[in-house]
């Protein structure tokens, strides 16, 4: 018993179409692809969620476009402060740390990403993004499917870790169950002094049987189980990890470097899920997208750091995405309101660095939005196809020409 | 919309929907005056269950609907401070004045202070309401729009005051027109400033309010077009915010309002703000949003789309009015049915006043508030724009820890003030050894989960308290027998009913 998310068509009054058993649930025991590589079997994926919808033009800046000066008279970066890509596009300038990555080659941005019929909703297009799903309700997430796919050792209760408070929809599967672990403090149970207590908790806990039905009971059997066990397992699996990357005391730098620690050990972990944000950002919008994107720039370079004095840089992939990017123009209180395409940026020892789609024009707007050039499902596809080695049959729906994003 | 992969939290079994709304008369006994206490309410002591057990259903729904005006507790936060606005409003003077950096690093330190301050004894202000208050399901509701129409104190510039006032918006309309709600909310300053309404002039029209108007508060995705929340982005523009120093109340500023004519929905000409909101009230989908929004969280999830329509249809015959579809709603064969009933997870709150009120503890302890973090639930700080999504995302690895340890937190607790008593409400929690083991277990799983613990469970309890030697209680030591007890009572909480409502 998996948990599912609560569907957004079920409670809103049944406005999107439900498919009621997609094509994925008879897919999910393809095998995986052959000739590819070996070593998949080690790789991790990191995904980095930049929560609230950022603000892709000005995080990879068109600076060699007239018209975005003209769209962002206030908070539009001056060309003297991108850091240059080329002659068109550079990065944010607080991104100082992953410009010196791109540099090094590991660093590679996809531009324009996005999908037809953009939604401007939060709550969907962060749907759509986690489920690659544009076109009706989907109830597993599109990372969780290949967790599904992946024959992962069933015992193992790290197969995946979301750094995050709530499980994204991202990570929902129908066979593997994923902690969510925000930070190792709070991760146990207070009560260990007796062991009979203890035994007799473990046992009670675990039981599904009650006097009365609840469509919820057997979840929380589960899950109080897990987290149990789980709670005593992982700090026995992590210690002893040491490093010496300094990471930037924010709550991004401690969540990446968790994550660093849990790749570094015993755990067996093939995903984790990193929250960061908000990016929503309607009204002065530079002081707080500036900080966030130093905050991940800077937390990307200790993490990579790290993982680099452990051996384990080229194994990790790190990907962000965000719901959507930010319309065009500026509004009144110096922010943007929602818009539709953006960048993701992959990172790792295993990734081609380099700047890859058109980025999309400005004098062609949809509505007051960029108009994607890449779908992000392709991305997807790229990631499960040649990082993960599996075929995207069955875990992205529809077919998407996978990139040369990696190595 | 078939197929249970799809509805995996609605309840098993079969809907009667020619029944679901009519009044139930089967017996009336403690489980469902439990079930009451929850729902409706957080919960209560073994003594209010058995209370209201005592009554008749109709007597124990007409006292939570027709709760007493006046409550007695207090109507503000007691250490909210009333200068914090104006602190940060100087500070920023100041520092505009070009202060020395060290003037400026002091001043930001007392208004972190002053803002945790503020922080704590608001939000401790709130729990007290919902622990201690004779009208809980005036607390209930407010909790409920409380997570429809969010805010969150000290984001976008929300001072803790503004965020009370929004509370009594919705605490004096608890039971209200929801019509009204939403005209009153489209004022509120908290609200304004939340989603940026505050400054949306008619040259660059902000649309987040606009936006989530729609899509959260009133009408679901699907029921509007992009061009929609354009055009009601131009009429709310001018419903302002003074500043902090000028009062900080809702105005209505002309000279920002864009007085053009729009297309919105179905109504046509130079609508403002207000006249969106009736319009919006006149779509099928609002009465239908209201019905899943109600269904989901008094009765149980994923409701049938026939049970939301039915609900729907005593909303609009209500003209929005909630009270008399609340009465509807908890005197009803589908409230009291099977399929109902720990359908729901407790959420965080529900969780930790429920806690509190079965121990009679009637404090908010800093520990309360903590654990309530832990478990993803702090009033007046929701999450997102949406609230608290609720169901199965409340329970994950860290929440689920996050409750135990605030059960075994509280059971310490508990018994130390009932050992310095303090407190003689947990009459019910066995303090001398004079019962056999079997006695004591049913006791406890009677009084914390109105007995619904397996056969199973309850031997597994009895075998915890014989302990290895099976000894029985009456040999224990009195510390010993103490711990005994606190490891039982915690046992009976850790069980997977106490975590369902």
């Amino acid at each position: 018993m998996k948990r599912n998310r609560f569907l957004l068509g079920a409670v809103s009054g049944l406005t999107v179409a439900v498919n009621a058993d997609s094509f994925f649930a008879k897919a999910l025991a393809a095998p995986a692809l052959p000739g590819l590589p070996g070593g998949a079997d080690d790789r991790i994926l990191v995904l980095v969620n930049m929560q609230g919808g950022n603000d892709g033009l000005n995080t990879v800046v068109p600076y060699g476009m007239q018209q975005y000066y003209r769209y962002r008279p206030s908070i539009g970066v001056t060309p003297h402060d991108v850091l240059s890509l080329n002659a068109q596009v550079g990065l944010n300038p607080e991104m100082k740390s992953l410009k010196a990555m791109y540099d090094a080659g590991s660093v590679a941005i996809v531009q324009g990403v996005g999908y037809p019929k953009p939604d401007h909703s939060h709550f969907r297009s962060t749907e759509i993004w986690q489920t690659a799903e544009p076109d009706h309700i989907e109830s597993t997430g599109w990372l969780g499917r290949y967790l599904d796919s992946a024959n992962l050792p069933a015992s193992n209760l790290f197969n995946a870790v979301a750094i995050a408070q709530v499980l994204p929809e991202a990570l929902i599967a129908r066979k593997v169950d994923v902690p969510e672990i925000p930070a190792l403090q709070g991760y146990g149970l207070a009560s260990d002094k007796a062991a009979g207590q203890r035994m007799a908790f473990s046992s009670l806990v675990s039981d599904g049987r009650a006097p009365f039905q609840s469509p919820y009971l057997a979840t929380v059997a589960e899950i109080e189980d897990h987290a149990q066990r789980g709670s005593e397992e992982l700090p026995k699996l992590i210690a002893g990890y040491k490093t010496d990357a300094s990471y930037p005391a924010t709550p991004i730098g401690r969540s990446l470097a968790l994550a660093a620690q849990i790749i570094g050990s015993k755990t067996q972990t093939r995903v984790i899920y990193v929250q960061h944000g908000s990016f929503d950002t309607h009204a002065a919008q530079k002081g707080t997208q500036d900080r966030l994107l130093r905050e991940l720039s800077d937390g990307l370079k200790a993490f990579y750091d790290d993982l680099a004095q452990h051996g384990n840089d080229k194994r990790t992939l790190t990907m962000t995405f965000s719901e959507f990017g930010r319309r065009v123009a500026e509004n009144a209180s110096r922010g943007t309101d929602h818009g539709e395409a953006g960048p993701m940026m992959l990172v790792g020892g295993g990734v081609k660095g380099g700047l890859y789609g058109e980025h999309p024009s400005l004098d062609d707007l949809d509505n007051g939005d960029i108009k994607f050039t890449v779908d992000f499902r392709s991305v997807y596809s790229t990631v499960v196809e040649k990082w993960f080695a599996r075929p995207s049959q069955g875990i992205i729906a529809g077919s998407f020409p996978t990139m040369p994003l990696l190595a | 919309m078939t197929g249970s992969t799809n509805t995996p939290y609605r309840p098993a079994g079969t809907l009667s929907i020619s029944t679901a709304l009519q009044p139930y008369e089967g017996p009336w006994n403690k489980r469902l005056a439990a079930h009451l206490l929850r729902r409706a309410g957080f919960g209560g002591s073994p003594e209010e269950i058995d209370r209201v057990a005592a009554t008749s259903m109709n007597a124990a729904v007409d006292a939570l609907i027709h709760y007493p005006k006046d409550t007695g507790l207090p109507g503000q936060p007691s250490e909210m401070d009333p200068q914090y606005a104006q602190e940060v409003a100087l500070a920023f003077q100041a520092r505009s004045r070009a202060v020395d950096d060290a003037t400026v690093q002091m001043q930001r330190m007392q208004i972190q202070q002053s803002r945790q301050k503020a922080n704590l004894s608001t939000i401790g202000w709130w729990l007290d309401r919902m622990i201690n208050s004779p009208a809980p399901l005036q607390e209930k509701m407010t909790l409920l729009w409380h997570g429809h129409f969010t805010s969150a104190m000290f984001q976008k510039g929300i001072t803790p005051k503004e965020m009370v006032d929004q509370n009594w918006l919705f605490r004096s309309n608890a039971l209200g027109n929801v019509r009204e709600i939403t005209h009153a909310v489209s004022r509120d300053p908290a609200m304004l400033k939340y989603l940026d309404n505050a400054r949306s002039n008619k040259d660059h029209p902000n649309e987040n309010y606009a936006r989530e108007l729609m899509e959260l508060f009133t009408l679901g995705i699907g029921n509007y077009t992009e061009n929609d929340i354009r055009e009601s982005a131009r009429a709310f523009t001018g419903y302002s915010v003074y500043g902090p120093l000028r009062g900080g109340a809702f105005y209505f500023n002309p000279k920002i309002h864009d007085d053009g004519n729009k297309a919105f929905l179905n109504a046509r000409g130079p609508l403002d703000g207000d006249q969106v909101v009736d319009c919006i009230f006149r779509q099928p989908a609002a009465s239908r949003w209201f019905a899943q929004k109600f269904l989901n969280f008094f009765v149980y999830n994923e409701p049938e789309p026939q049970l939301i329509d039915a609900v729907a249809e005593q909303i609009k015959k209500n003209d929005f009015q909630i009270g008399p579809v609340m009465s509807i709603l908890l005197r009803s064969n589908v409230f009291y049915s099977d399929r109902a009933y720990r359908a729901l997870v407790k959420s965080p709150v529900e969780f930790v006043v429920g806690t509190q009120k079965l121990f009679g503890l009637k404090e908010v302890t800093p520990q309360a508030i903590g654990a309530l973090n832990r478990m993803g639930q702090v009033p007046f700080h929701p999450p997102s724009v949406k609230g608290w999504d609720g169901g199965a995302t409340w329970l994950n690895s860290q929440t689920v820890l996050a409750r135990e340890n605030f059960l075994n937190f509280t059971v310490t607790y508990a018994t130390q003030q009932m050992k310095s008593a303090t407190m003689s409400a947990s009459a019910w929690m066995p303090m001398t050894p004079s019962l056999s083991t079997k006695d004591t277990t049913l006791k406890l799983v009677d009084a914390i989960l109105q007995g619904d613990a397996a056969p199973a469970s309850m031997a597994k309890l009895q075998a915890y308290l014989e302990g290895n030697d099976s000894s029985a209680l009456g040999q224990l030591s009195g510390e010993n027998f103490e711990e005994r007890m606190r490891g039982a009572a915690y046992l009976s909480m850790a069980m997977p009913a106490y975590q369902l409502n």
